[in-house]
């Protein structure tokens, strides 16, 4: 009996269109799913078609849209209530089973085929054409199938159990669709897990079991071994496949074969109705009533409406289901915040706020696509439509009304999450709330985003009249758009919606962002209005449902008051897309990908033969500069010294500016008169032709004035390095000589695309010409330095050397700084309004030394950890001057700068240190490393590795600058705190290090030849010098790097003063041999010098 | 203020002649509309409804160009369709106080007025704050024809609205709409011909998409005078009465088929002479246009 119910569930279904679409939108959707679903993240050695990456593509295909699973089974009994034909299905002699077998078998057997989309369309997308061949392994469709059996039909299993279940015991549709929902919050919720044991065996989508269950393979084997169906893996699927049985027979023994739902008391109701109905009423005067149909009027009816339809979705069970999932993912998900290396930040607002975004709008997304089809069909669904149709009601204002209503609920979800948001606060006793940045972060940023593809959601479902194709399609838009966005094509006018708001900063709020984000956003708006507008008018009313007859009847719909409104919209549409195209295309320069990879291309083909030119170097830098935060501009006047280090004369100087639209290089001009060739302008590279050479050991003057202006706005996200409020920028963005490497093309396939030569990272070790650079294109071996900036009355300026004078005029603070030694030729300009904290440092051992001014320059609000900041300069001061050379500096400022980028980073006796990192973290001295103590010694290290000795630009320069920082700041920590502490630090970076290991695409190299691979040089390279002290003593390091240090200073090292070049890790290799008794070299080799393996295990020692 | 309906054609797409040249014109107060199942008396309805184009004629009510002026129209139109629903989880009075939004009555205590006033006429006042979840098929018609009052329509249109009521529902909704003032274009179908002669002071019947006769039932009784006779029969001779006589319906007495013919003479053969009521009217037509060539 069961078989023929079976046979008439897959009859029934084949006929319906909704079969096909979902099995050929998971097929068209999984042709890209790899690179969706890893699009962004580093997969290193991983190939695109290894068992471990199809495993996690396919769980996650299968788990983003759970919620079809949901449509399919779900609908399969609630079918027989909503044809309302359950008193004839349930009168025939069939038995529950059978019926309940039958149904499920059937609509299970239609959901495989529906999921099998999800294995063609990956077998599919293997041999698109933008796969880089090397990328995958030779085709295996076998893979495929396995892994489909294992990780797909399992969840699939759970999923079309529990959406069968609660479809038929509920017999309502939108509890239907909420069940995918239910399944991603689980999902999420295990996130929150800790253990990861546990963690991996209740992710239901099986993304963290298969982490878990590679834990141990190294890249290659993750590459290419198979899926181990054993462990964690299987226990993940036995348990969900268990709970899928469970949720069987609890339908089974719940489901009740009576057409009836309710129980006795609504029949008890039911009597009262109708015996209070047979009382009979005698004339009753109908009052006579004012029908307006004015403007007036309209917003009445707009408001009613709004309110109307907001309520009957406050009056859906299943949107309070998602409102509480919302706020209990966001109370289980906080837990981490604002994390930095290991330790959490306070609860700051922004960081909520960010979290809540983060994680609830996967939950507005399902509101918009559901409820908004439910509300364009809610008459229909009702069979009330015609009674609707009928009245004098404007199409507009209904369609208007249920937009406004939606909103609405969005508006009263994010209250929610705010509510929840606080409440975390509160429990972790913090309670600075900062409503305005949660009400911005909300209704600034998510609203207008759900507001604008809630139109497009409304107009969609208006066209197709048919509400299933109408959700995918809105899925297809999503997933359109974001795509569109991803290949670069993400111009505001036409990318919809515009780009996001720029990240919220403490400092600088939103800055710059905001205004032409709002201008942006206006813009969509308006054309979300025609949108709304056009479907007002060929949404369906009356009986007629071809698309075609209603676009041609809509004409009969205008009324004049819409024609106005229309084409006051389409005007402002046109004026502020106007405004938008005048300032981001006319006043600024768009650029697509393709075409900034093009000019890429182009600077290197025609420039590179410059690259290595004989040209001199700065040796004396002396400017003006007038920094206007208000307008966020700039001017920098003065001149550079440029000193010929060469043995031949120099005819020409190459002078490169820095490549963006608002930076113009005013004036260039050379004391002993001179010729522009203009050849190279379009790559802003100017070569000036001296009417005398330079000759070797001889200096000239250049003068320059350089100006950045900002004019209106970009599309896509401007300059973030000039601020209303925490202006720092570098002076790699002043003019700098000669070919700039950094302009290359990096990406490796683009490379080969364009025909060009692949490109280092790091030079050799033996490549004579970057031995002499410290970095990339210098153009400098050491400046005098000089500055007097000016800035606006209520921020604090700030460079590298000796306050000399600071004064006010024209309502403007001026700072004259001066570095009484020569430096480096790197400095930042830092400028924002600041609180100051200022102490002193007096080297010890020196009767004569002067004490050295220690200025942390912070952020009001950010006062946290200022002082552990100050135990740990005068810590590392005390510690690096004692056991490696005095500190040469007569100052060391900290300056905060806004969390657009998140680092500190070191300058001549200057350290620029991010607001996201540091300033804010909540750390508890019992659990957490003090990350902002060990992070500012880390950065006062570079104060010797990098300020003192400077290493060449060639493989291992990394080791030499950050692996030794690490070293001495581990040190500074070991010593400040406890041993313990250390380990706990090293603990996490071995986690670091092997995290590293699996993004590497490439191969990994030794700490000695090191090129960019921060997991080597920060993680691993910490780990092996703690292992270097600890076999040969803390001791013999330093004297180690004392030697080093005197040997290679830049600027009086006895070795240095003797050649051209810098130190490479050959050398410093050499001060470590040296003080490393005999038996014990190899450990050298063992630590430095090998790839991968850590032989020793740190915690162990 | 009348409805004049002229020459309204409507074919669908799969073919279905469902209105042919109808013209009507319907005066002030109760106009009946019979016809068998799939006439086309709702489309009909549904186009001077608004909700349905037609391929060609026009309708106006007034001055009202119905097929263009829509909103015109549906300001003075009430309508309840032959079948609707109502929105579960909410009270009769809300749901009668948004359709009075949209009516256009937008001052607030004019609209809770006519609400009070419109559930006190349709007996629905006790269960206002009842969900309309609860109601049964008389109430809901009831609930059905406030809403269409809610904006004192010029033109309201019935469509078969007691269909699946008791006689105790079905009397007290007609009561409501034989209150409805002289001023009103009622346009009420029906497949219960004693209703028609009872309220409707004008109406027509159609069959296959054409209007097959329109008067006034009085008029079109005298019309069928001393020409219906009756007889009960057998069954077996039930087709060979049906060859030779107009046998315009036929029904089960006791078992037993009884039919009415009609015919200018007498034509004895046991047939007897009885009054002609509405009910033979209407299937002598339908008679008629099912088999034109009989007559």
């Amino acid at each position: 009996m069961w078989y023929s119910i079976f046979k008439f569930e897959i009859q029934y279904r084949i006929k319906r269109p909704d079969t096909y679409v979902f099995f050929l939108f998971l097929f068209l959707f999984s042709i890209v799913g790899v690179d969706f679903i890893f699009q962004g993240s580093e997969m290193g050695l991983m190939k695109k078609k290894s068992p471990i990456v199809i495993a996690k593509t396919m769980g996650a295909i299968t788990g983003f849209f759970m919620i079809l699973a949901s449509m399919i089974m779900g609908v399969s009994v609630l079918r027989d209530f909503e044809y309302h034909i359950e008193s004839l299905m349930f009168t025939t002699p069939i038995s529950k089973k059978d019926y309940l077998l039958g149904r499920f078998l059937g609509s299970f057997t239609v959901l495989l085929f529906a999921f099998t989309g999800i294995l063609f369309g990956m077998i599919l997308g293997e041999f698109m054409p933008w796969h880089h061949p090397e990328d995958l392994l030779a085709f295996n469709a076998m893979v495929y199938v396995k892994t489909f059996i294992m990780i797909t039909l399992p969840t699939l299993f759970f999923g079309a159990s529990l959406f069968f279940v609660t479809g038929a015991l509920s017999r309502n549709l939108v509890v239907v669709y909420t069940q995918g929902i239910i399944v991603f919050v689980i999902f999420m919720l295990t996130k929150a897990i800790t253990n990861e044991f546990w963690q991996a065996i209740l992710d239901p989508f099986s993304l963290t079991t298969t982490t878990f269950a590679t834990k141990s393979w190294s890249a290659i084997e993750k590459s290419t071994q198979e899926l181990p169906f054993i462990g964690a893996l299987l226990y993940n699927k036995l348990f969900w496949f268990t709970l899928g049985i469970i949720a069987m027979m609890y339908g089974y023994k719940k489901f009740n074969f009576n057409v009836i739902k309710e129980k006795r008391a609504k029949r008890k109701k039911q009597q009262v109705l109708a015996s209070t109905a047979s009382r009979t009423v005698h004339e009753v005067e109908i009052p006579t009533t004012q029908k307006h149909f004015g403007f007036l009027s309209k917003l009445i009816q707009l408001r009613e409406f709004s309110w109307f339809y907001f309520i009957s979705i406050c009056k859906q069970a299943s949107f309070w289901g998602i409102v509480i999932c919302g706020m209990i993912i966001i109370l289980i998900n906080s837990v981490n915040l604002g994390t930095v290396y290991g330790v959490d930040s306070y609860p700051a607002t922004y960081f909520i706020v960010e979290e809540l975004k983060e994680t609830s709008i996967y939950f507005f997304i399902i509101i918009l696509v559901f409820y908004s089809g439910e509300l364009v069909w809610k008459e229909r669904s009702a069979k009330l439509d015609l009674i609707y149709d009928a009245t004098p009601m404007s199409g507009f204002m209904k369609v208007t009304g249920k937009y406004i209503g939606l909103n609405v609920v969005y508006v009263v979800l994010m209250l929610a999450l705010i509510g929840s948001g606080i409440l975390f606060q509160t429990v972790s006793g913090y309670y600075n709330y900062e409503f305005q940045v949660y009400l911005s972060g909300f209704f600034l940023e998510i609203l207008p985003f759900l507001a604008l593809y809630t139109c497009i959601a409304f107009f969609i479902q208006s066209i197709v009249n048919h509400k299933f194709l109408g959700i995918m399609l809105m899925i297809v838009f999503f997933i359109a758009n974001t795509a569109l966005g991803l290949f670069g094509y993400n111009h505001d006018l036409y990318f919809f919606g515009g780009s996001a708001l720029g990240a919220y900063s403490d400092m600088n709020g939103y800055g710059h962002y905001l205004k032409p984000y709002l201008i942006i956003k206006s813009y969509w708006f308006l054309f979300g209005m025609l949108l709304l507008i056009m479907g007002s008018l060929v949404n369906v009313r009356g009986t007629e449902t071809n698309l075609w007859k209603r676009i041609k009847t809509s004409k009969y719909r205008v009324s004049k008051p819409l024609l106005k409104l229309t084409a006051m919209v389409c005007l402002l549409f046109i004026t502020i897309g106007s405004f938008i195209f005048y300032n981001t295309n006319v006043l600024n320069t768009y650029w697509t990908n393709s075409e900034a990879t093009d000019f890429r291309v182009a600077y290197e083909k025609e420039l590179k033969p410059f690259e290595y030119i004989s040209q001199p170097k700065i040796v004396d830098v002396n400017l003006l500069v007038e920094l206007y935060p208000k307008t966020r501009d700039y001017t920098v006047a003065g001149y550079y010294i440029l000193k010929n280090t060469t043995t031949e004369d120099i005819k020409s100087i190459h002078i490169q500016k820095l490549i963006e639209e608002n930076v113009t290089l005013d004036t260039v001009s050379f004391e002993s008169g001179f010729t522009t060739d203009t050849k190279y302008e379009k790559f802003d590279y100017s070569i000036f032709n001296l009417n005398t050479p330079l000759k070797p050991g001889d200096a000239i003057k250049m003068h320059f004035k350089q100006s950045f202006t900002t004019k209106g706005f970009e599309s896509g996200n401007s300059n973030v390095n000039i601020n209303y409020n925490g202006t720092f920028f570098k002076n790699t963005d002043l003019p700098t000589i000669g070919y700039n490497s950094n302009y290359e093309l990096n990406d490796l396939n683009g490379r080969e695309a364009y025909g060009l030569p692949i490109r280092l990272n790091k030079a050799a070790q033996d490549n004579i010409k970057e031995l002499k650079n410290a970095r990339s294109g210098s153009d400098s071996d050491g400046i005098n330095f000089e500055m007097i900036i000016g800035t606006s009355a209520d921020q604090t300026a700030l460079i590298p050397g000796n306050l000399l004078k600071e004064w006010t005029e024209n309502n403007r603070n001026y700072f004259h700084y001066k570095m009484e030694i020569p430096m480096i030729n790197f400095y930042a300009i830092v400028s924002a309004e600041y609180e100051i904290k200022k102490d002193s440092w007096m080297p010890s051992g020196d009767a004569f030394a002067t004490p050295v001014d220690l200025e942390i320059y912070y952020h009001k609000a950010h006062n946290y950890n200022i002082d552990r900041m100050i135990t740990s300069m005068k810590a590392s001061l005390t510690y690096f001057s004692t056991h490696f050379s005095p500190y040469q500096y007569e100052q060391l400022r900290i300056m905060e700068f806004p969390r657009y980028a998140q680092f500190a980073q070191s300058f001549p006796a200057t350290i620029p240190f991010s607001e996201a990192i540091g300033f804010v973290l909540d750390i508890d001295d019992e659990q957490d490393v003090d990350m902002a103590f060990y992070v500012t010694a880390h950065e006062i290290a570079h104060q010797w590795f990098g300020m003192q000795v400077e290493a060449a630009n060639v493989q291992g320069k990394n080791f030499i600058l950050e692996t030794l920082s690490q070293y001495a700041a581990m040190m500074v920590l070991k010593q400040e705190y406890s041993e313990e502490k250390l380990l706990q630090f090293l603990e996490l970076q071995k986690e670091t290090y092997k995290e590293g290991q699996d993004r590497e695409a490439l191969k990994e190299p030794s700490l000695a030849l090191v090129e960019n691979q921060d997991y080597v040089y920060y993680a691993k390279g910490a780990i092996s010098m703690y292992q270097f002290q600890k076999a040969i003593g803390e001791e013999q390091v330093n004297k180690a790097l004392q030697r080093f240090l005197e040997d290679w200073n830049t600027t009086n090292g006895n070795l240095k003063m003797a050649t051209d070049r810098y130190a490479t890790t050959q050398d410093l290799l050499g001060y470590f041999r040296e003080v490393t008794p005999a038996y014990q070299q190899h450990i050298i080799t063992d630590l430095f010098e090998a790839v991968g393996e850590l032989k020793i295990d740190a915690a162990n020692e | 203020m009348e409805l004049k309906i002229d020459k309204l054609s409507k074919t669908y797409s799969n073919g279905i002649k469902a209105l042919q040249n109808i013209s009507l014109e319907i005066p002030n107060g109760m106009f009946g509309l019979l016809g068998p199942n799939g006439a086309g008396k709702s489309t009909l309805m549904r186009t001077i409804a608004t909700l349905q184009e037609a391929d060609s004629g026009s309708v106006f009510l007034g001055d009202i160009d119905v097929l263009k002026q829509k909103n015109e129209l549906r300001q003075v139109l009430g309508y309840l369709p032959q079948q609707f629903g109502l929105y579960p989880k909410i009270s009769a009075e809300v749901l009668l106080n948004h359709f009075a939004v949209l009516k256009g009555i937008a001052t607030k205590s004019e609209r809770k007025e006519l609400v009070k006033a419109l559930l006190h006429k349709t007996n629905l006042y006790d269960v206002r704050k009842q969900n309309l979840k609860g109601f049964s098929g008389g109430m809901k018609q009831r609930f059905g024809i406030a809403q269409a009052l809610l904006n004192n329509p010029k033109l309201l249109i019935v469509d078969e609205p007691t269909a699946g009521l008791d006689p105790v529902e079905r009397n007290r909704f007609y009561n409501v709409l034989s209150e409805l003032g002289e001023h009103t274009v009622v346009i009420l179908s029906t497949h219960i011909v004693d209703y028609v002669k009872e309220l409707c002071t004008n109406m027509a019947i159609i069959n296959q998409g054409q209007v097959c006769l329109k008067g006034q039932p009085l008029e079109i009784l005298e019309g069928l005078k001393d020409k219906v006779y009756k007889k009960t029969v057998e069954k077996a001779e039930l087709s060979a009465y049906k060859e030779n006589y107009q046998v315009i319906s036929e029904r089960l007495f006791l078992g037993k088929p009884t039919i009415h013919i009609v015919s200018d003479k007498n034509p004895g053969d046991g047939f007897s002479l009885i009054n002609a009521e509405l009910e033979d009217v209407y299937f002598s037509q339908i008679f008629n246009t099912t088999n034109p060539k009989s007559n």
